[in-house]
């Protein structure tokens, strides 16, 4: 098997600048923005929040490329969004979620209580039951490059299950501060703002 | 809920600029979800818990959308750490239109929910008006709206049994 950190550096190589990207909070979120540091990119989304907040993203922007970094207890939290994904159908939306069978194990130096994936929960099977046809899983790095390359140049909705191990003993250093929750939504909104010319923001003072 | 009430509900909404809505349907707005699903103006996400619809409406406001979320009193207690979330970290807008069970009009058994949806809003410090008079409705909708975006965090709207019937 893979580690996260092996796939998400694989994906900052090869991911285009105007792809946004959308974080579950931990490693997802704490790698991403130590491997990629750019406007592009909204983290911290909590469990059982990044699927539907990419959701959300990609219907108010059909025709920008969306990429959900989610995790296997995190989207267990809220499973029924695939379902919601699927009759909602968004072209341009792609759910990674990196599967380690593990609540908490990416902040220890062992793992920690099992989630219902490594049981006997496969979650390929689970999209595919929800009506998202375009689900797969991968255990190797080649296979997701394959698997996103083809994401981003075909009709979605799309769902990647990475099976990745347990822990992540490879992490990278950290060099770079992740922006906190409220500084990160001026940079993404901004971004934004300024690439798809719609008003996000306002004024601050009301009416925007 | 008399149709005529729900219409101002969704008048409300569009005058208030909303073309986004997320929420679990219930049996007492049932008449404001069957129209918003139909409506050309407004995208309506119909998900599978009211926390699912916070993250949409959430996502959607970062495509430039207006987003409410329509949800039972019910559903603000399961939307309700994905609420504060969005309130207390992310700081981001989104205007909350909720049903009021357990208020003047209501049978007892729903006092629960007297006893949860403004304590619990007081608790994420999101903002909210009740509204008893139907007259109130479209207006009040409207306000709210405009002080969620001014203030960049969630406001919501509570509308009463002697609103509605």
């Amino acid at each position: 098997m893979v580690t996260r950190f092996t796939l998400l550096k694989e994906l900052s190589a090869i991911v285009p600048d105007d792809v946004l990207v959308l974080t579950s909070i931990g490693n997802n979120s704490g790698f991403w923005g130590q491997l990629k540091d750019r406007e592009a990119n909204l983290f911290h989304l909590t469990m059982g929040m990044c699927s539907s907040t990419a959701l959300g993203l990609s219907l108010a922007l059909p025709k920008r490329k969306i990429v959900a970094l989610d995790s296997d207890g995190n989207l267990t939290l809220n499973l029924g969004v695939l379902g919601t994904i699927a009759n909602e159908a968004p072209k341009n939306l792609t759910i990674v979620v990196m599967d380690n069978g593990n609540y908490l194990g990416s902040h220890k130096h062992e793992p920690g209580m099992p989630t219902a994936t490594a049981g006997k929960m496969n979650l390929e099977a689970v999209a595919k039951g929800c009506g998202i046809a375009s689900a797969s899983t991968i255990e190797e790095v080649a296979a997701f490059r394959e698997k996103i390359q083809a994401a981003l140049s075909n009709a979605g909705p799309h769902f990647i299950r990475a099976r990745i191990e347990a822990l992540d003993r490879d992490g990278p250093k950290k060099t770079k501060r992740v922006p906190d929750p409220r500084e990160n939504k001026y940079q993404f909104a901004g971004y934004i703002q300024k690439t798809e010319g719609v008003e996000i923001l306002g004024s601050g003072l009301g009416g925007g | 809920m008399k149709p005529e009430k729900a219409q101002l509900v969704i008048q409300g909404l569009k005058e208030a600029g909303v073309d986004f809505a997320a929420g679990v349907p219930d049996a007492q707005f049932i008449e404001v979800y069957k129209i918003l699903a139909e409506d050309r103006d407004i995208h309506y996400v119909g998900t599978a818990n009211e926390a699912e619809a916070v993250g949409v409406g959430f996502g959607a406001w970062f495509g430039g959308k207006k987003p409410a979320l329509i949800l039972a009193t019910s559903g603000l207690l399961v939307a309700t750490y994905h609420l504060a979330r969005i309130n207390l970290l992310h700081e981001v807008p989104v205007l909350v239109v909720i049903p009021y069970r357990g208020d003047i009009g209501d049978p007892r058994w729903m006092g629960l929910y007297k006893k949860t949806t403004e304590p619990g809003l007081n608790a994420m410090d999101i903002p909210y008006r009740v509204v008893s008079r139907p007259e109130d409705i479209v207006r009040t909708i409207k306000d709210c709206n405009e002080s969620a975006r001014a203030w960049l965090k969630p406001v919501a709207v509570l509308l009463n049994e002697e609103a509605l019937w």
